[in-house]
């Protein structure tokens, strides 16, 4: 280059920047590499195959300490004997050896030339073959001769080989002896220390080396690496980004580890082992990990690896800020679906096991469901799937003559001052309703609601009590009568499933008291309260009773000043969403104060939703006025109104806040009276906020395909139908039923009264001898005081109720009927003596004196042939503690021997038989004849 | 004292205050450049710019909106763009001294000589490339894509914005009519460049900075780019939030702020107004005065343009190119007029033809 070239600038100054910049792009791009390939989860593998190996070494030494070392030392000494015998023996062994390896060199020249040979043979024939179906006899012939030259060969190779082949066994056969012994000492010691062996490869395994770190480093981490990202792919649960149904993809697994693994039981997270590991993940379970994989119960982000980016949500505020400070946790922004919190988890159950009643190991979500329908949710929100739900307040369409103007009125101001157990919420003066100018119109409003039902509510014919009733007669009515199977009264709380039944005096009268206890549907048709077949005394001691207690301070409440400008100002209101304002006020004026205050009343009940639980004279086809839930597990963040309220933008934090106090999203806010949110304040304890919102939550919008989800066979689905009647009339307030236990139980102390266990009773029961007994009940056990009431079921009810305990016991439906052969004469008269001889007229008496301990007596037998299965006589003779475990009636039978030797040669299955018979023909003459019998004995 | 200068800025900050206030500095910038671009003025400037800045930085929502990764190439287009406006007219302000002095200018000298291509060229093109490179590894490493929830078809981004290069244009859908702002303005926008080198066809200037003598082009086209473009385009990023309401830089991005939009149109206003008389049924009537004030502005300036101000122009152009040139920098004025014309009276819209769906 000319040193006379023209320089622009100082190339010194450029070469001084290149080096800068190229070293600090090398330091970038180095730092680039490794920051890429520093991820948390590898950080969480690492961590895992320490803890596995501390905790493979720890389960080596004890291995190793319970390790027999006296059994292995005597092992040891064998091996060294043999093995000092084996190796005097050597040259006889290397000379057996020395045999060995030409005879083997000759078998498999044999061999080779015997398949060569095998080869040549079939080509031959086919050749012979062709040329002979040609027609070319002449070279047919060739390959003729050639077939037959070397058929003899052959064979001849073969016995040959077969030959050199036995004599090889033979040689063998005498080495192993020698060495057999020495396997065989190797196995046992093989044997003996297996399981620390296997740990120490295991402990090996783990061990960190130079090869694992080469194949995990950056850039070389796409060949073989120890640390990869586990995922489990579900191909038949997808996810929804709106316009693609994409495959589920959980890489949960990549940081826990040891979820599906026993044993990590005691790990940290995120090594610990799943919960209920039978129930979930394991491959045995219902819900094994590769069908399930996580998100779909947990939500959250599957495909992420990374704590933050997995949208790990905390279960409490404790919990969040020990997360922030650990690992730097934040909500994760940009995905809406969220993991449930572990309290919640629940939720996700029902988007698989839809139609049940209660969901199988979910008891949170079903306490929820189960409030829900309590407190009448589904009568303001709709919610699909829970439509087949009843009203659950009482019927309000003839409430003129149960209840006075000026109690509702006292009632609708605050309801818990009548009774502090009620499940009706406040609904006026509520924190956005409590400033003076709505106050006012509270009071109107409940004044108008007042009127509105007494006019709008047809009478009904009541009947007097005819004599005066003595209270504490009525009291011990009311607690032996079977009252307690829905009712608290006073301290006796097994059920609340009806109201409490306290401080009736300051509410109804006489007359429409008795009339109710007396025939409930008669006031209310559709009411679930059943008639308990009451006598006239019966009813007029209860009535006495139940109005002898009174709530003095809720009597003395001065019912609410109403203000007219008040209701004219609401009928104003509801007006002028009609008409123009001046047609408004002429209408008004055209009507009388009652009948303004009727319309506000009118206007209000329509406003406020109260037909959702009442069925009220003129709603009768209103609609639910409350938000539709069918999808609230699924609301999109923004659609909840969050108000000025200060909580996490979170679904649970929402509904849990509305639920405590639902009007809160109105505070800060400019709303007129009719604008204002209106759900009314249930005061639910914080527990029950905490399963409502795992119900809430459970309501998803989730497109699971019919093969994952839970179906239920037709059985199931009428054993589902049978459980929500009896969730209805609450028949585990009384009876011992379907896993249940009868909730009056825990308050009788002679077990013997209390109402019969009804498990298995599908198998014990005729079908329609039960069809018939729920249709009208009839005393089976004339002792109990308890009675089973007169539910007035229809047709359909009471055929869901057969089926339903039909399934429960497995019975198939069969076309039989009673299916046994008449019985001869003899054995009819057999049955008869044995029937003396066990001396059942003893406890089965057709007509018990009062006084005798219930435990000591059983249903009629007259019954039997009605109301038992034949079947089901056989398996409760054989062994009753086994049909119900804790039954009064005596084992004849132990262990299958009869006590009774004379009769039908003691065969005891004979006997059974016999008595069985006799039962089915067991007629009131029979038992008269069996009574008079007995009584020379006792 | 930084809370009360941001309440201070929030309290200033509107449409017509930052799009007078860019006005105004424009005005001094294209009439005195040299004192503008002088360096005790441009140290002035940097100082008072990057203090706002940092003390904006330490206000939350500022900082969450400036660091969004979408934003931070906005904020970087708006210093690069200040330093080649700042060296252009530098250039062209030494150029123009070389002139007067009668020596040749700058690039004149360069081209006497001659270099080697290598290394001269390429050696510094080399580096540069590898400080960008530089740029870019740290850039992907601090600034992640910003991907936001899977798309939503029920649920639209509040505020949906229009990507920066068309935020000028979704900006003037606040005061023009979606035919006028998304359609005929942008047509006459790429027309207009692509017509500049016909129009503005002088080649005495060409090869060089200089600013005396382009004066009136660059005084155009810096309004063009900086008030209706770039400026549009920083408003649009930084101060317009949810429901396209205006918020201040330091004031929060809250949805439910309401704010009510009165604007009338020019028909209502003097039939209604003034008139006092019903609107005319026909549209041809209703909307004479629109349609007359719009034909006046298109066809009496020009001419009078071409005898004063713009005469030598006539004069080297000739009419057909001036008439190009005319109609474009009035459609072009025609935007802040129309603006300043709905800030001050609250025109909706000088035409206003439903029936046609066309309205100016």
């Amino acid at each position: 280059m000319a040193d006379k070239t023209p320089s622009l600038y100082d190339l010194k100054k450029t070469t001084f920047w290149f080096a800068i910049s190229g070293i600090t792009l090398l330091i970038g791009l180095v730092v680039m590499v490794f920051q890429d390939s520093a991820r948390e989860w590898k950080h969480w593998q690492a961590k895992f195959v320490e803890y596995s190996r501390e905790k493979a070494e720890s389960e080596l030494q004890a291995a190793e300490k319970s390790l027999d070392e006296k059994k292995l030392e005597e092992l040891k000494q064998s091996l060294a004997q043999v093995k000092e015998t084996a190796l005097a023996r050597r040259q006889e062994m290397e000379a057996i050896q020395k045999e060995l390896d030409p005879l083997q060199l000759e078998i498999t020249k044999t061999k080779t030339r015997h398949q060569d040979l095998k080869q040549f043979h079939d080509s031959d024939r086919y050749f012979f073959e062709e040329y002979s179906e040609k027609g070319e006899a002449h070279k047919a012939a060739d390959y003729r001769k050639k077939l037959s030259e070397r058929e003899p060969e052959i064979l001849s190779l073969k016995t040959a080989l077969e030959n050199q082949e036995a004599l090889r066994d033979e040689k063998e056969i005498a080495l192993k002896q020698w060495t057999e012994k020495e396997k065989e000492i190797e196995q046992e010691i093989k044997k003996l220390t297996r399981d620390v062996t296997g740990l120490e490869t295991k402990v090996e395994k783990l061990k960190p080396n130079l090869a694992k770190e080469i194949l995990n480093a950056p850039m070389l981490d796409f060949m073989n690496p120890t640390l990869r990202i586990q995922q489990i792919v579900v191909e038949n649960l997808r996810d929804d980004y709106y316009f693609a149904k994409v495959e589920k993809v959980d890489r949960c697994v990549t940081c826990h580890l040891g979820i599906d693994q026993k044993g990590f039981e005691d790990a940290p997270q995120p090594f610990k082992t799943h919960s209920r590991l039978e129930l979930f993940l394991s491959s045995a379970s219902p819900h094994p990990a590769e069908e399930f994989g996580c998100t779909t119960c947990h939500g959250g982000s599957g495909h992420s690896v990374d704590f933050v980016t997995a949208a790990h949500t905390p279960r409490s505020e404790d919990q969040a800020r020990e997360w922030k400070k650990k690992y730097h946790w934040h909500p994760m922004k940009h995905w809406s679906e969220k993991m449930l919190p572990l309290n919640y988890v629940e939720a996700s159950c029902a988007k698989c096991h839809t139609g049940v009643v209660e969901v199988p190991q979910a008891p949170k979500l079903n306490e929820g469901r189960n409030l829900a329908q309590t407190f009448g949710c589904f009568g303001c929100h709709k919610v699909e799937g829970f439509g087949n739900r009843w009203k659950v307040g009482p019927e309000l369409t003839h409430v003129q003559s149960k209840l006075e103007s000026d109690w509702i009125t006292r009632w609708l101001e605050n309801p818990k001052d009548f009774r502090a157990s009620t499940k009706m919420p406040r609904i006026f003066h509520l924190s956005n309703t409590s400033d003076p100018e709505s106050v006012d119109k509270n009071n109107a409003t409940i004044a108008g609601i007042a009127a509105y039902l007494m006019k709008n509510s047809d009478p009904v014919a009541l009947e007097s009590p005819k004599a005066a009733g003595d209270a504490k007669e009525g009291e011990r009515l009311v607690k032996e009568t079977g009252c307690l199977g829905c009712h608290t009264v006073g301290s006796l709380a097994a059920n609340d499933h009806g109201p409490e039944l306290t401080n009736l005096g300051s509410k109804v009268k006489a007359d429409w008291l008795y009339t109710w206890i007396k025939n409930p549907k008669h006031y209310a048709p559709e009411t679930r309260m059943p008639s308990l077949r009451l006598t006239d005394e019966e009813a007029s001691h209860i009535t006495t009773y139940l109005l002898s207690q009174r709530n003095e301070k809720f009597e003395s409440k001065k019912p609410p000043l109403v203000k007219t400008e008040a209701v004219d100002e609401i009928s104003l209101t509801f007006m002028t969403s009609k008409l123009r304002f001046q047609e408004a006020k002429a209408e008004l004026e055209k009507m009388s104060p009652e009948a303004r205050l009727e319309y506000v009343g009118q206007q209000a009940i329509n406003q406020q939703g109260c037909f959702g639980c009442h069925a009220i004279k003129g709603f009768e086809n209103a609609k639910p006025i409350g938000t539709e839930l069918t999808e609230e597990g699924s609301k999109e963040i923004d659609r909840l109104d969050f108000g000025f309220v200060d909580i996490e933008r979170t679904r649970q934090a929402w509904f849990s806040q509305k639920l405590k106090e639902p009007r809160i999203f109105d505070h800060g806010k400019v709303k007129a009276y009719h604008e204002k949110l209106r759900m009314p304040q249930f005061d639910f304890t914080d527990e029950q906020v905490d399963s409502l919102v795992t119900f809430l939550l459970s309501l998803q919008k989730s497109e699971i395909p019919l093969e994952m989800k839970k179906s239920l066979t037709i059985k199931e689905n009428q054993i589902e139908a049978g459980r929500l009647l009896v969730s209805k009339l609450n028949c585990q307030g009384c009876h011992t039923l379907d896993g249940k236990e009868g909730s009056v139980r825990s308050i009788i102390e002679d077990k013997g009264n209390a109402p019969p266990i009804l498990n298995g009773e599908g198998k014990k029961v005729e079908e329609v001898w039960l069809y018939h007994f729920l249709e009208n009940p009839t005393p089976i056990r004339p002792w109990l005081q308890y009675r089973m009431p007169s539910f007035a079921f229809h047709e359909k009810e009471l055929s869901a109720f057969v089926q339903y305990f039909n399934h429960l016991a497995g019975v198939e439906p069969s076309y039989k009927g009673k299916g046994i052969p008449p019985s001869t004469l003899e054995e009819v008269e057999a049955g008869h003596k044995l029937f003396q001889a066990f001396q059942c007229i003893k406890c089965h008496k057709s007509n018990p004196e009062p006084g005798l301990s219930a435990s000591f007596l059983a249903p009629d037998l007259v019954m039997a042939k009605d109301r038992l299965r034949p079947e089901w006589i056989i398996d409760w003779l054989k062994d009753p503690q086994e049909v119900e475990p804790g039954t009064m009636m005596p084992t004849f039978f132990a262990e299958g021997k009869s006590p009774v030797t004379d009769m039908l040669e003691g065969d005891a299955a004979k006997q059974i038989k016999a008595m069985r018979d006799y039962l089915m023909v067991f007629t009131p003459e029979e038992a008269a004849r069996i009574t008079g019998e007995a009584k020379p004995s006792k | 004292m930084i809370e009360a200068f941001k309440e201070a800025v929030n309290a200033v900050s509107s449409p017509v205050t930052i799009f007078t206030g860019s006005i105004f500095f424009f005005a001094l910038l294209v009439l005195f450049p040299k004192q503008m671009t002088s360096s005790r003025m441009s140290a002035v400037l940097v100082v008072l710019g990057m203090g706002f800045f940092l003390v904006g930085l330490t206000d939350e929502h500022f900082r969450t909106i400036v660091k969004t990764p979408d934003n931070v190439p906005i904020v970087g287009m708006l210093f690069i763009f200040i330093y080649f406006t700042w060296f252009a007219l530098k250039k062209g302000i030494a150029n123009d001294e070389l002139i007067a002095a009668g020596k040749p200018t700058k690039e004149k000298e360069e081209a006497e000589e001659k270099v080697m291509v290598f290394p001269y060229l390429i050696y510094i093109e080399f580096v540069t490339a590898l400080f960008y490179a530089i740029v870019l590894v740290l850039w992907s490493i601090f600034l992640k894509a910003p991907l936001e929830d899977p798309a939503n078809p029920t649920i639209s981004p509040n505020p949906s914005k229009a990507p920066w290069y068309f935020l000028g244009l979704q900006e003037m859908l606040v005061y023009f009519d979606p035919w006028i702002a998304g359609v005929l303005l942008p047509t006459f926008i790429v027309l207009g460049l692509c017509a500049i080198p016909y129009i503005d066809n002088d080649p005495k200037t060409s090869g060089f900075y200089c600013y005396k003598q382009r004066r009136l082009p660059i005084a155009f086209f810096l309004f063009g780019i900086w008030i209706l473009w770039f400026q549009l385009i920083l408003m649009g990023t930084f101060l317009r939030g949810p429901n396209w309401n205006f918020f201040g830089p330091f004031e929060v991005w809250d949805v439910h702020k309401v704010v009510p939009l009165l604007n009338v149109n020019l028909s209502e206003f003097i039939f209604i107004k003034w008139l006092g008389q019903g609107l005319p049924r026909e549209w041809y009537l209703r909307e004479a005065p629109g349609i007359f004030l719009t034909a006046v502005y298109f066809l009496v300036p020009p001419a009078i343009l071409a005898g004063t101000v713009f005469k030598k122009l006539y004069e080297k152009i000739g009419a057909v190119r001036y008439s190009i040139f005319i109609m474009l920098l009035l459609t072009m004025l025609a935007l802040p007029i129309k603006m300043y014309l709905r800030w001050a009276f609250n025109l909706k819209y000088i035409v206003a033809i439903p029936e046609f769906f066309f309205n100016i």
